[in-house]
Protein backbone atom coordinates (compact mmCIF):
# COMPACT_ATOMS: atom_id res chain seq x y z
CA UNK A 1 0.00 0.00 0.00
CA UNK A 2 1.24 3.48 -0.86
CA UNK A 3 2.03 5.92 1.89
CA UNK A 4 0.19 9.23 1.83
CA UNK A 5 3.23 10.98 0.42
CA UNK A 6 3.70 8.42 -2.31
CA UNK A 7 0.04 8.69 -3.22
CA UNK A 8 0.35 12.48 -3.36
CA UNK A 9 3.41 12.23 -5.57
CA UNK A 10 1.67 9.83 -7.94
CA UNK A 11 -1.33 12.11 -8.14
CA UNK A 12 0.84 15.13 -8.90
CA UNK A 13 2.79 13.21 -11.54
CA UNK A 14 -0.51 12.34 -13.21
CA UNK A 15 -1.49 16.02 -13.17
CA UNK A 16 1.88 16.92 -14.69
CA UNK A 17 1.42 14.38 -17.46
CA UNK A 18 -2.03 15.81 -18.12
CA UNK A 19 -0.54 19.33 -18.30
CA UNK A 20 1.93 18.10 -20.93
CA UNK A 21 -0.85 16.46 -22.92
CA UNK A 22 -2.95 19.63 -22.67
CA UNK A 23 -0.01 21.78 -23.77
CA UNK A 24 0.31 19.69 -26.92
CA UNK A 25 -3.45 19.84 -27.39
CA UNK A 26 -3.48 23.65 -27.16
CA UNK A 27 -0.51 24.04 -29.50
CA UNK A 28 -2.03 21.61 -31.95
CA UNK A 29 -5.26 23.61 -31.90
CA UNK A 30 -3.29 26.84 -32.45
CA UNK A 31 -1.02 25.26 -35.05
CA UNK A 32 2.14 26.30 -33.22
CA UNK A 33 3.50 27.57 -29.93
CA UNK A 34 6.16 27.62 -27.25
CA UNK A 35 6.59 23.93 -26.57
CA UNK A 36 9.94 23.65 -24.82
CA UNK A 37 9.43 26.11 -21.97
CA UNK A 38 5.88 24.92 -21.36
CA UNK A 39 6.94 21.30 -20.92
CA UNK A 40 9.89 22.15 -18.66
CA UNK A 41 7.52 23.91 -16.25
CA UNK A 42 4.82 21.21 -16.13
CA UNK A 43 5.90 19.33 -13.00
CA UNK A 44 6.36 22.50 -10.97
CA UNK A 45 2.98 23.86 -12.10
CA UNK A 46 1.29 20.61 -11.07
CA UNK A 47 2.86 20.83 -7.61
CA UNK A 48 1.86 24.49 -7.27
CA UNK A 49 -1.77 24.19 -8.34
CA UNK A 50 -2.58 20.78 -6.86
CA UNK A 51 -0.47 20.87 -3.71
CA UNK A 52 0.94 24.23 -2.64
CA UNK A 53 -1.15 27.25 -3.61
CA UNK A 54 -4.25 28.15 -1.57
CA UNK A 55 -6.81 28.93 -4.24
CA UNK A 56 -10.54 28.83 -4.86
CA UNK A 57 -11.11 28.06 -8.55
CA UNK A 58 -14.80 28.94 -8.22
CA UNK A 59 -13.83 32.28 -6.66
CA UNK A 60 -10.74 33.31 -8.66
CA UNK A 61 -10.62 36.82 -7.13
CA UNK A 62 -10.77 35.56 -3.52
CA UNK A 63 -8.85 38.29 -1.66
CA UNK A 64 -6.71 35.93 0.44
CA UNK A 65 -5.65 33.59 -2.37
CA UNK A 66 -2.00 32.88 -2.97
CA UNK A 67 -0.71 34.62 -6.08
CA UNK A 68 1.17 32.93 -8.90
CA UNK A 69 2.71 35.08 -11.62
CA UNK A 70 4.11 33.46 -14.73
CA UNK A 71 6.88 35.88 -15.58
CA UNK A 72 8.03 33.67 -18.46
CA UNK A 73 4.72 34.41 -20.10
CA UNK A 74 5.51 32.52 -23.29
CA UNK A 75 4.78 29.32 -21.34
CA UNK A 76 1.12 30.34 -21.22
CA UNK A 77 0.00 27.06 -22.78
CA UNK A 78 1.11 25.33 -19.59
CA UNK A 79 -0.59 27.93 -17.41
CA UNK A 80 -3.82 27.57 -19.38
CA UNK A 81 -3.56 23.79 -19.06
CA UNK A 82 -3.20 23.86 -15.29
CA UNK A 83 -5.93 26.51 -14.90
CA UNK A 84 -8.29 24.29 -16.89
CA UNK A 85 -7.36 21.19 -14.92
CA UNK A 86 -7.85 23.09 -11.63
CA UNK A 87 -11.25 24.35 -12.76
CA UNK A 88 -10.56 28.08 -13.19
CA UNK A 89 -11.46 27.98 -16.87
CA UNK A 90 -13.52 25.67 -19.02
CA UNK A 91 -11.62 22.78 -20.53
CA UNK A 92 -12.85 23.86 -23.97
CA UNK A 93 -10.79 27.07 -23.67
CA UNK A 94 -7.70 24.97 -24.38
CA UNK A 95 -8.92 24.53 -27.92
CA UNK A 96 -9.13 28.33 -28.26
CA UNK A 97 -5.37 28.91 -27.97
CA UNK A 98 -4.48 31.80 -30.35
CA UNK A 99 -8.09 31.98 -31.52
CA UNK A 100 -9.56 35.31 -32.62
CA UNK A 101 -10.70 37.33 -29.57
CA UNK A 102 -9.72 34.49 -27.22
CA UNK A 103 -8.46 35.40 -23.74
CA UNK A 104 -6.07 32.47 -24.18
CA UNK A 105 -3.38 33.90 -26.43
CA UNK A 106 0.34 33.33 -26.61
CA UNK A 107 0.85 35.22 -23.34
CA UNK A 108 -1.21 35.43 -20.13
CA UNK A 109 -4.07 37.93 -20.02
CA UNK A 110 -5.15 39.31 -16.65
CA UNK A 111 -8.74 39.24 -17.89
CA UNK A 112 -8.77 35.43 -17.88
CA UNK A 113 -9.91 33.77 -14.64
CA UNK A 114 -6.96 32.69 -12.53
CA UNK A 115 -4.40 34.85 -14.33
CA UNK A 116 -2.83 37.34 -11.91
CA UNK A 117 -1.02 39.54 -14.43
CA UNK A 118 -0.61 40.07 -18.13
CA UNK A 119 2.96 39.04 -18.82
CA UNK A 120 5.05 38.28 -21.86
CA UNK A 121 7.53 41.11 -21.98
CA UNK A 122 10.44 39.48 -20.17
CA UNK A 123 11.83 40.70 -16.89
CA UNK A 124 8.55 42.06 -15.51
CA UNK A 125 7.16 39.39 -13.20
CA UNK A 126 9.56 39.62 -10.29
CA UNK A 127 8.94 43.35 -9.77
CA UNK A 128 5.20 42.81 -10.00
CA UNK A 129 5.43 39.91 -7.56
CA UNK A 130 7.41 42.03 -5.13
CA UNK A 131 4.71 44.69 -5.31
CA UNK A 132 2.08 42.03 -4.59
CA UNK A 133 4.11 40.71 -1.66
CA UNK A 134 4.51 44.21 -0.22
CA UNK A 135 0.78 44.77 -0.70
CA UNK A 136 0.13 41.63 1.36
CA UNK A 137 2.44 42.82 4.11
CA UNK A 138 0.92 46.31 4.22
CA UNK A 139 -2.55 44.81 4.57
CA UNK A 140 -1.48 42.17 7.12
CA UNK A 141 -2.53 39.41 4.78
CA UNK A 142 -0.94 36.01 4.88
CA UNK A 143 -1.15 35.09 1.23
CA UNK A 144 2.03 34.04 -0.52
CA UNK A 145 3.39 35.22 -3.85
CA UNK A 146 5.25 32.95 -6.23
CA UNK A 147 6.84 34.11 -9.47
CA UNK A 148 8.09 31.70 -12.10
CA UNK A 149 11.10 33.01 -13.99
CA UNK A 150 12.68 31.77 -17.18
CA UNK A 151 16.42 31.47 -17.53
CA UNK A 152 16.82 33.50 -20.71
CA UNK A 153 14.57 36.07 -19.09
CA UNK A 154 17.15 36.68 -16.37
CA UNK A 155 19.33 38.38 -18.96
CA UNK A 156 16.96 41.37 -18.58
CA UNK A 157 18.47 43.80 -16.08
CA UNK A 158 15.12 44.65 -14.49
CA UNK A 159 15.18 41.27 -12.71
CA UNK A 160 18.25 42.30 -10.81
CA UNK A 161 16.67 45.57 -9.74
CA UNK A 162 13.81 43.48 -8.36
CA UNK A 163 16.20 40.99 -6.75
CA UNK A 164 17.99 43.81 -4.94
CA UNK A 165 14.73 45.41 -3.85
CA UNK A 166 13.17 42.18 -2.57
CA UNK A 167 16.04 41.40 -0.24
CA UNK A 168 16.26 45.04 0.85
CA UNK A 169 12.55 44.82 1.73
CA UNK A 170 13.11 41.47 3.50
CA UNK A 171 10.18 40.11 1.49
CA UNK A 172 10.11 36.57 2.91
CA UNK A 173 6.56 36.16 1.56
CA UNK A 174 7.96 36.27 -1.99
CA UNK A 175 9.30 33.19 -3.74
CA UNK A 176 10.84 32.93 -7.18
CA UNK A 177 11.08 29.66 -9.04
CA UNK A 178 13.63 29.59 -11.82
CA UNK A 179 12.67 27.13 -14.55
CA UNK A 180 16.29 26.58 -15.47
CA UNK A 181 15.94 24.57 -18.65
CA UNK A 182 19.23 25.95 -20.03
CA UNK A 183 17.87 26.82 -23.47
CA UNK A 184 16.56 30.04 -24.93
CA UNK A 185 15.18 30.98 -28.35
CA UNK A 186 18.44 30.94 -30.31
CA UNK A 187 20.56 28.47 -28.39
CA UNK A 188 21.83 27.34 -25.01
CA UNK A 189 21.86 30.03 -22.34
CA UNK A 190 25.47 29.18 -21.50
CA UNK A 191 26.47 30.10 -25.05
CA UNK A 192 24.21 33.15 -25.47
CA UNK A 193 24.74 35.02 -22.19
CA UNK A 194 25.43 32.76 -19.27
CA UNK A 195 23.69 33.05 -15.90
CA UNK A 196 26.40 31.13 -14.09
CA UNK A 197 27.19 31.04 -11.31
CA UNK A 198 23.42 31.43 -10.89
CA UNK A 199 23.05 30.28 -7.24
CA UNK A 200 25.94 32.51 -6.17
CA UNK A 201 24.39 35.50 -7.92
CA UNK A 202 21.10 35.06 -6.05
CA UNK A 203 22.87 34.53 -2.74
CA UNK A 204 24.91 37.67 -3.36
CA UNK A 205 21.67 39.56 -3.97
CA UNK A 206 20.44 38.49 -0.53
CA UNK A 207 18.14 35.59 -1.38
CA UNK A 208 17.80 32.19 0.26
CA UNK A 209 18.59 29.66 -2.46
CA UNK A 210 17.62 26.03 -2.93
CA UNK A 211 18.52 23.94 -5.96
CA UNK A 212 16.34 21.02 -7.02
CA UNK A 213 15.64 18.73 -9.93
CA UNK A 214 12.56 20.43 -11.35
CA UNK A 215 11.17 17.14 -12.64
CA UNK A 216 11.52 15.22 -9.36
CA UNK A 217 8.12 15.64 -7.70
CA UNK A 218 9.45 14.61 -4.31
CA UNK A 219 12.08 17.36 -4.41
CA UNK A 220 9.59 19.91 -5.76
CA UNK A 221 7.05 19.51 -3.00
CA UNK A 222 9.72 19.41 -0.31
CA UNK A 223 11.10 22.68 -1.63
CA UNK A 224 7.62 24.24 -1.61
CA UNK A 225 6.59 22.83 1.77
CA UNK A 226 9.69 24.20 3.48
CA UNK A 227 9.26 27.82 2.34
CA UNK A 228 10.44 30.31 3.43
CA UNK A 229 13.95 29.06 3.98
CA UNK A 230 15.13 32.05 6.00
CA UNK A 231 12.87 34.20 8.14
CA UNK A 232 13.67 37.56 6.60
CA UNK A 233 14.78 36.74 3.08
CA UNK A 234 12.97 36.11 -0.19
CA UNK A 235 13.47 32.56 -1.47
CA UNK A 236 14.40 31.23 -4.85
CA UNK A 237 14.05 27.65 -5.97
CA UNK A 238 16.48 27.07 -8.79
CA UNK A 239 14.82 24.18 -10.56
CA UNK A 240 17.08 22.39 -13.00
CA UNK A 241 14.82 21.28 -15.80
CA UNK A 242 14.93 19.98 -19.35
CA UNK A 243 13.49 22.06 -22.15
CA UNK A 244 10.76 20.08 -23.91
CA UNK A 245 10.71 17.48 -21.09
CA UNK A 246 8.67 14.36 -21.77
CA UNK A 247 8.86 14.22 -25.55
CA UNK A 248 12.17 12.84 -26.81
CA UNK A 249 12.45 14.81 -30.01
CA UNK A 250 11.73 18.14 -28.28
CA UNK A 251 14.16 17.82 -25.37
CA UNK A 252 17.12 20.13 -24.72
CA UNK A 253 17.08 22.01 -28.00
CA UNK A 254 16.28 25.55 -29.00
CA UNK A 255 14.71 24.11 -32.13
CA UNK A 256 11.65 23.35 -29.98
CA UNK A 257 11.40 26.77 -28.34
CA UNK A 258 8.52 27.85 -30.57
CA UNK A 259 7.30 25.56 -33.32
CA UNK A 260 4.65 24.49 -35.76
CA UNK A 261 2.62 21.52 -34.56
CA UNK A 262 1.13 19.68 -37.53
CA UNK A 263 -1.00 16.53 -37.04
CA UNK A 264 1.81 14.04 -37.45
CA UNK A 265 4.02 15.75 -34.86
CA UNK A 266 1.10 16.03 -32.46
CA UNK A 267 0.31 12.33 -32.77
CA UNK A 268 3.94 11.36 -32.29
CA UNK A 269 4.17 13.46 -29.14
CA UNK A 270 0.93 12.18 -27.66
CA UNK A 271 2.06 8.61 -28.28
CA UNK A 272 5.21 9.30 -26.24
CA UNK A 273 3.29 10.94 -23.42
CA UNK A 274 0.72 8.18 -23.04
CA UNK A 275 -2.44 8.28 -20.94
CA UNK A 276 -2.34 9.38 -17.30
CA UNK A 277 -2.71 6.48 -14.88
CA UNK B 1 -8.95 70.37 0.21
CA UNK B 2 -9.36 74.01 -0.65
CA UNK B 3 -9.04 74.81 3.02
CA UNK B 4 -5.68 73.08 3.13
CA UNK B 5 -4.48 74.69 -0.04
CA UNK B 6 -5.27 78.24 1.12
CA UNK B 7 -3.72 77.63 4.51
CA UNK B 8 -0.65 79.91 4.83
CA UNK B 9 1.35 77.05 6.28
CA UNK B 10 0.56 74.91 3.24
CA UNK B 11 1.37 77.73 0.86
CA UNK B 12 4.72 78.20 2.59
CA UNK B 13 5.51 74.50 2.32
CA UNK B 14 4.65 74.35 -1.33
CA UNK B 15 6.64 77.46 -2.24
CA UNK B 16 4.74 77.69 -5.51
CA UNK B 17 6.25 74.38 -6.59
CA UNK B 18 3.98 71.74 -8.03
CA UNK B 19 6.44 68.93 -7.23
CA UNK B 20 6.03 69.57 -3.47
CA UNK B 21 2.31 69.97 -3.94
CA UNK B 22 2.08 66.47 -5.41
CA UNK B 23 3.87 64.89 -2.46
CA UNK B 24 1.85 66.83 0.10
CA UNK B 25 -1.37 65.82 -1.63
CA UNK B 26 -0.32 62.16 -1.47
CA UNK B 27 0.56 62.61 2.21
CA UNK B 28 -2.84 64.20 2.81
CA UNK B 29 -4.66 61.34 1.07
CA UNK B 30 -2.58 58.76 2.94
CA UNK B 31 -3.80 60.18 6.25
CA UNK B 32 -7.39 59.35 5.39
CA UNK B 33 -6.94 56.27 3.19
CA UNK B 34 -4.86 53.30 4.36
CA UNK B 35 -4.58 52.07 0.78
CA UNK B 36 -2.45 55.02 -0.33
CA UNK B 37 1.21 54.08 -0.70
CA UNK B 38 4.01 56.20 -2.15
CA UNK B 39 6.87 54.71 -4.13
CA UNK B 40 9.93 56.88 -4.52
CA UNK B 41 12.70 56.46 -7.07
CA UNK B 42 15.18 58.40 -4.94
CA UNK B 43 12.81 61.37 -4.97
CA UNK B 44 11.76 61.78 -1.32
CA UNK B 45 12.75 65.44 -1.12
CA UNK B 46 12.24 66.24 -4.75
CA UNK B 47 8.57 65.37 -4.55
CA UNK B 48 7.72 66.38 -0.98
CA UNK B 49 7.39 62.98 0.70
CA UNK B 50 9.36 63.65 3.91
CA UNK B 51 6.21 64.37 5.92
CA UNK B 52 4.71 61.08 4.79
CA UNK B 53 7.90 59.28 5.76
CA UNK B 54 7.38 60.69 9.25
CA UNK B 55 3.64 60.05 9.41
CA UNK B 56 3.35 56.67 7.69
CA UNK B 57 6.86 55.27 7.08
CA UNK B 58 5.57 51.79 6.22
CA UNK B 59 3.65 53.28 3.31
CA UNK B 60 6.59 55.01 1.68
CA UNK B 61 8.56 52.48 -0.35
CA UNK B 62 11.96 53.69 -1.47
CA UNK B 63 12.72 51.86 -4.71
CA UNK B 64 16.10 53.45 -5.27
CA UNK B 65 17.30 54.57 -8.66
CA UNK B 66 15.59 51.66 -10.36
CA UNK B 67 12.56 52.92 -12.26
CA UNK B 68 11.76 49.67 -14.05
CA UNK B 69 11.37 47.81 -10.78
CA UNK B 70 9.51 50.73 -9.23
CA UNK B 71 6.94 50.66 -12.02
CA UNK B 72 6.44 46.90 -11.80
CA UNK B 73 6.10 47.06 -8.02
CA UNK B 74 3.49 49.79 -8.36
CA UNK B 75 1.46 47.54 -10.64
CA UNK B 76 1.77 44.60 -8.26
CA UNK B 77 0.71 46.73 -5.29
CA UNK B 78 -2.32 47.95 -7.23
CA UNK B 79 -3.48 44.38 -7.89
CA UNK B 80 -3.77 43.86 -4.13
CA UNK B 81 -6.07 46.86 -3.70
CA UNK B 82 -3.40 49.33 -2.60
CA UNK B 83 -3.32 52.76 -4.25
CA UNK B 84 0.25 53.41 -5.36
CA UNK B 85 1.58 56.88 -6.16
CA UNK B 86 4.83 56.48 -8.01
CA UNK B 87 7.17 59.46 -7.81
CA UNK B 88 10.05 59.96 -10.20
CA UNK B 89 11.87 62.28 -12.53
CA UNK B 90 9.81 62.81 -15.68
CA UNK B 91 12.61 61.92 -18.13
CA UNK B 92 13.39 58.64 -16.36
CA UNK B 93 10.07 57.42 -14.97
CA UNK B 94 8.66 57.52 -18.49
CA UNK B 95 11.42 56.57 -20.91
CA UNK B 96 13.47 54.22 -18.71
CA UNK B 97 10.48 52.21 -17.51
CA UNK B 98 8.33 52.61 -20.60
CA UNK B 99 7.81 48.88 -21.16
CA UNK B 100 6.73 48.33 -17.56
CA UNK B 101 4.50 51.38 -17.86
CA UNK B 102 2.91 50.08 -21.04
CA UNK B 103 2.56 46.39 -20.08
CA UNK B 104 2.22 46.25 -16.30
CA UNK B 105 0.32 49.50 -15.76
CA UNK B 106 -1.55 50.54 -18.93
CA UNK B 107 -2.17 47.17 -20.62
CA UNK B 108 -3.03 45.47 -17.33
CA UNK B 109 -5.09 48.60 -16.53
CA UNK B 110 -3.85 48.99 -12.97
CA UNK B 111 -4.67 52.02 -10.87
CA UNK B 112 -1.20 53.53 -10.59
CA UNK B 113 -0.72 57.31 -10.37
CA UNK B 114 2.63 58.54 -11.69
CA UNK B 115 3.95 61.85 -10.40
CA UNK B 116 6.59 62.97 -12.89
CA UNK B 117 8.68 65.87 -11.61
CA UNK B 118 11.12 68.05 -13.50
CA UNK B 119 9.26 67.76 -16.77
CA UNK B 120 10.01 69.76 -19.90
CA UNK B 121 13.18 71.85 -19.62
CA UNK B 122 12.95 72.26 -15.85
CA UNK B 123 16.40 70.66 -15.59
CA UNK B 124 17.70 73.08 -18.20
CA UNK B 125 21.34 73.16 -17.18
CA UNK B 126 21.43 69.36 -16.93
CA UNK B 127 21.18 69.10 -20.68
CA UNK B 128 19.25 66.88 -23.05
CA UNK B 129 19.68 63.69 -21.03
CA UNK B 130 17.53 65.27 -18.31
CA UNK B 131 14.94 67.12 -20.37
CA UNK B 132 11.51 65.51 -20.75
CA UNK B 133 10.04 66.82 -23.97
CA UNK B 134 8.44 63.65 -25.30
CA UNK B 135 6.66 62.34 -22.18
CA UNK B 136 3.20 63.68 -23.07
CA UNK B 137 3.43 61.94 -26.45
CA UNK B 138 4.49 58.69 -24.81
CA UNK B 139 1.74 58.81 -22.19
CA UNK B 140 -0.94 60.02 -24.57
CA UNK B 141 -0.32 57.09 -26.89
CA UNK B 142 -1.17 54.54 -24.17
CA UNK B 143 -4.76 53.27 -23.97
CA UNK B 144 -6.37 53.54 -20.50
CA UNK B 145 -4.00 56.37 -19.48
CA UNK B 146 -5.21 59.73 -18.13
CA UNK B 147 -2.66 62.51 -18.72
CA UNK B 148 -2.62 65.70 -16.66
CA UNK B 149 -0.38 68.77 -16.79
CA UNK B 150 -1.18 71.14 -13.92
CA UNK B 151 -0.37 74.81 -14.45
CA UNK B 152 0.65 75.67 -10.90
CA UNK B 153 1.10 74.26 -7.41
CA UNK B 154 -2.53 74.63 -6.41
CA UNK B 155 -3.75 72.87 -9.53
CA UNK B 156 -1.22 70.09 -8.95
CA UNK B 157 -2.71 69.65 -5.49
CA UNK B 158 -6.28 69.50 -6.81
CA UNK B 159 -5.56 67.19 -9.73
CA UNK B 160 -3.52 64.83 -7.56
CA UNK B 161 -6.42 64.67 -5.13
CA UNK B 162 -8.82 64.17 -8.04
CA UNK B 163 -7.02 60.96 -9.02
CA UNK B 164 -9.00 59.36 -6.19
CA UNK B 165 -11.91 59.24 -8.63
CA UNK B 166 -9.99 57.36 -11.34
CA UNK B 167 -10.12 53.60 -11.81
CA UNK B 168 -7.24 53.27 -14.27
CA UNK B 169 -3.67 54.55 -14.57
CA UNK B 170 -2.80 58.24 -14.69
CA UNK B 171 0.16 60.54 -15.25
CA UNK B 172 0.64 63.88 -13.52
CA UNK B 173 3.34 65.98 -15.19
CA UNK B 174 4.82 68.42 -12.73
CA UNK B 175 7.59 70.98 -12.45
CA UNK B 176 10.80 71.34 -10.54
CA UNK B 177 12.72 73.39 -8.06
CA UNK B 178 11.74 76.89 -8.99
CA UNK B 179 8.80 79.15 -8.43
CA UNK B 180 5.81 78.50 -10.66
CA UNK B 181 3.55 81.58 -10.69
CA UNK B 182 0.00 80.95 -9.53
CA UNK B 183 -2.46 81.16 -12.39
CA UNK B 184 -5.44 79.23 -11.09
CA UNK B 185 -7.95 80.76 -8.69
CA UNK B 186 -7.68 79.87 -5.02
CA UNK B 187 -11.26 78.58 -5.07
CA UNK B 188 -10.78 76.71 -8.36
CA UNK B 189 -11.69 73.07 -8.34
CA UNK B 190 -10.47 71.58 -11.60
CA UNK B 191 -12.26 68.55 -12.99
CA UNK B 192 -10.20 65.94 -14.81
CA UNK B 193 -11.03 66.18 -18.50
CA UNK B 194 -12.57 69.68 -18.35
CA UNK B 195 -10.57 72.69 -19.50
CA UNK B 196 -10.63 75.84 -17.39
CA UNK B 197 -11.43 79.07 -19.20
CA UNK B 198 -9.12 81.82 -17.90
CA UNK B 199 -9.97 84.55 -20.47
CA UNK B 200 -13.20 84.76 -22.42
CA UNK B 201 -12.07 86.39 -25.69
CA UNK B 202 -13.73 85.71 -29.02
CA UNK B 203 -11.03 86.67 -31.57
CA UNK B 204 -8.49 83.88 -31.19
CA UNK B 205 -7.96 81.06 -28.68
CA UNK B 206 -4.78 79.98 -26.93
CA UNK B 207 -4.98 76.47 -25.49
CA UNK B 208 -2.07 75.96 -23.12
CA UNK B 209 -0.94 73.54 -20.45
CA UNK B 210 1.56 73.57 -17.61
CA UNK B 211 4.07 76.39 -17.48
CA UNK B 212 2.81 77.83 -20.76
CA UNK B 213 -0.49 78.87 -19.22
CA UNK B 214 1.06 81.86 -17.49
CA UNK B 215 2.75 82.79 -20.78
CA UNK B 216 -0.61 82.55 -22.54
CA UNK B 217 -2.15 84.92 -20.02
CA UNK B 218 0.68 87.42 -20.50
CA UNK B 219 0.21 87.22 -24.28
CA UNK B 220 -3.53 87.75 -23.88
CA UNK B 221 -2.93 90.84 -21.76
CA UNK B 222 -0.52 92.25 -24.34
CA UNK B 223 -2.94 91.57 -27.20
CA UNK B 224 -5.84 93.10 -25.27
CA UNK B 225 -4.03 96.41 -25.46
CA UNK B 226 -4.08 96.01 -29.25
CA UNK B 227 -7.81 95.35 -29.19
CA UNK B 228 -7.50 91.60 -29.77
CA UNK B 229 -9.68 89.48 -27.50
CA UNK B 230 -7.88 86.22 -26.70
CA UNK B 231 -9.64 83.23 -25.21
CA UNK B 232 -7.27 81.37 -22.92
CA UNK B 233 -8.01 77.77 -22.01
CA UNK B 234 -5.96 75.96 -19.39
CA UNK B 235 -6.00 72.42 -20.77
CA UNK B 236 -4.75 70.71 -17.61
CA UNK B 237 -5.95 67.33 -18.90
CA UNK B 238 -4.42 66.26 -22.20
CA UNK B 239 -6.22 62.91 -22.18
CA UNK B 240 -9.14 62.64 -22.19
CA UNK B 241 -9.14 65.92 -24.10
CA UNK B 242 -12.01 68.34 -23.46
CA UNK B 243 -13.61 68.00 -26.89
CA UNK B 244 -16.39 70.48 -26.21
CA UNK B 245 -14.02 73.28 -25.22
CA UNK B 246 -11.77 72.70 -28.23
CA UNK B 247 -14.62 72.48 -30.73
CA UNK B 248 -16.26 75.59 -29.27
CA UNK B 249 -12.97 77.46 -29.68
CA UNK B 250 -12.74 76.23 -33.27
CA UNK B 251 -16.29 77.37 -33.98
CA UNK B 252 -16.32 80.65 -32.09
CA UNK B 253 -12.85 82.15 -32.70
CA UNK B 254 -10.64 82.65 -35.77
CA UNK B 255 -8.14 79.97 -34.86
CA UNK B 256 -6.28 78.11 -32.13
CA UNK B 257 -2.73 78.51 -30.84
CA UNK B 258 -1.55 75.47 -28.88
CA UNK B 259 1.19 76.18 -26.34
CA UNK B 260 3.14 73.60 -24.39
CA UNK B 261 6.61 72.87 -23.04
CA UNK B 262 6.95 69.71 -25.13
CA UNK B 263 8.01 68.64 -28.59
CA UNK B 264 5.62 69.79 -31.28
CA UNK B 265 5.17 66.12 -32.15
CA UNK B 266 2.57 64.21 -30.20
CA UNK B 267 1.69 66.60 -27.40
CA UNK B 268 -1.20 68.96 -26.64
CA UNK B 269 -1.05 70.65 -30.03
CA UNK B 270 -1.14 67.32 -31.78
CA UNK B 271 -4.12 66.19 -29.74
CA UNK B 272 -6.03 69.37 -30.61
CA UNK B 273 -5.10 69.13 -34.29
CA UNK B 274 -6.24 65.50 -34.48
CA UNK B 275 -9.63 66.51 -33.12
CA UNK B 276 -10.31 69.67 -35.15
CA UNK B 277 -8.98 68.17 -38.40
CA UNK B 278 -11.80 65.66 -38.33
CA UNK B 279 -14.58 67.53 -36.62
CA UNK B 280 -14.15 71.27 -37.18
CA UNK B 281 -11.15 72.23 -39.31
CA UNK B 282 -9.72 75.57 -38.25
CA UNK B 283 -6.44 77.45 -38.60
CA UNK B 284 -3.85 76.53 -35.99
CA UNK B 285 -0.44 77.62 -34.80
CA UNK B 286 1.89 75.67 -32.53
CA UNK B 287 4.16 76.87 -29.75
CA UNK B 288 6.47 74.22 -28.35
CA UNK B 289 9.82 72.56 -28.79
CA UNK B 290 10.89 72.12 -32.43
CA UNK B 291 12.34 68.83 -33.68
CA UNK B 292 15.73 69.20 -32.05
CA UNK B 293 17.31 68.56 -28.66
CA UNK B 294 17.43 71.64 -26.48
CA UNK B 295 20.61 73.40 -25.56
CA UNK B 296 21.99 73.64 -22.01
CA UNK B 297 20.94 76.69 -20.06
CA UNK B 298 18.65 78.26 -17.47
CA UNK B 299 15.11 76.99 -17.94
CA UNK B 300 13.34 80.20 -18.89
CA UNK B 301 16.10 81.31 -21.23
CA UNK B 302 16.08 77.96 -23.00
CA UNK B 303 12.29 78.01 -23.29
CA UNK B 304 12.47 81.46 -24.86
CA UNK B 305 15.17 80.41 -27.30
CA UNK B 306 12.82 77.85 -28.81
CA UNK B 307 9.78 80.12 -28.79
CA UNK B 308 8.04 78.92 -25.66
CA UNK B 309 7.25 82.43 -24.48
CA UNK B 310 4.43 84.96 -24.19
CA UNK B 311 6.00 87.00 -26.99
CA UNK B 312 5.90 84.10 -29.44
CA UNK B 313 2.36 83.15 -28.44
CA UNK B 314 1.36 86.75 -29.23
CA UNK B 315 3.09 86.51 -32.63
CA UNK B 316 1.14 83.35 -33.44
CA UNK B 317 -2.13 84.94 -32.36
CA UNK B 318 -1.54 87.95 -34.61
CA UNK B 319 -0.90 85.57 -37.53
CA UNK B 320 -4.33 84.05 -36.99
CA UNK B 321 -5.93 87.52 -36.96
CA UNK B 322 -4.58 88.23 -40.45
Amino acid sequence: MLTNREATLDELRAHALQIRRNVWRALHAAGSGHMGGSLSAADILAALYFHHLRLRPSEPDWADRDRFILSKGHANAALGAVLAQAGFIDDAVLDQFYAYESLFGMHPDIKMAGVEMSTGGLGHGLSIGLGVALGARLQNKGFRTIVMLGDGELQEGSNWEAAMAASHQKAANLTAILDYNKVQQSGHVSEMLTLEPAPDKWRAFGWAVREIDGHDMDQIISALDELPYVEDKPSIIIAHTVKGKGVSFAEDTHLWHNNMVPDEVFEKAMAELGEPA
Amino acid sequence: MSAASTNPEWVAKVQNQSRLSFGLAVTDMAARDDRVVAISADTLDLIGLREMVAAAPERVIEAGIAEQNAMGMASGLATTGMRPYLCGYAPFITARSMEQLRNDVAYANQRVVIGAACSGIVLGVSGGTHHALEDIALMRSLPNMTVMVPADALEAWHLTQATETLDGPSYVRIGGKFDEPAVTAVDASPTIGKATTLRRGTDVTVIACGCMVVEALAAADELASEGIGVRVLNMHTIKPLDRDAVLAAAAETRGIVAAEEHHLTGGLGGAIAELVAEEHPTRMRFVGMPDTFATVGPTRKVREKYGMSAANIAVKCRELMG
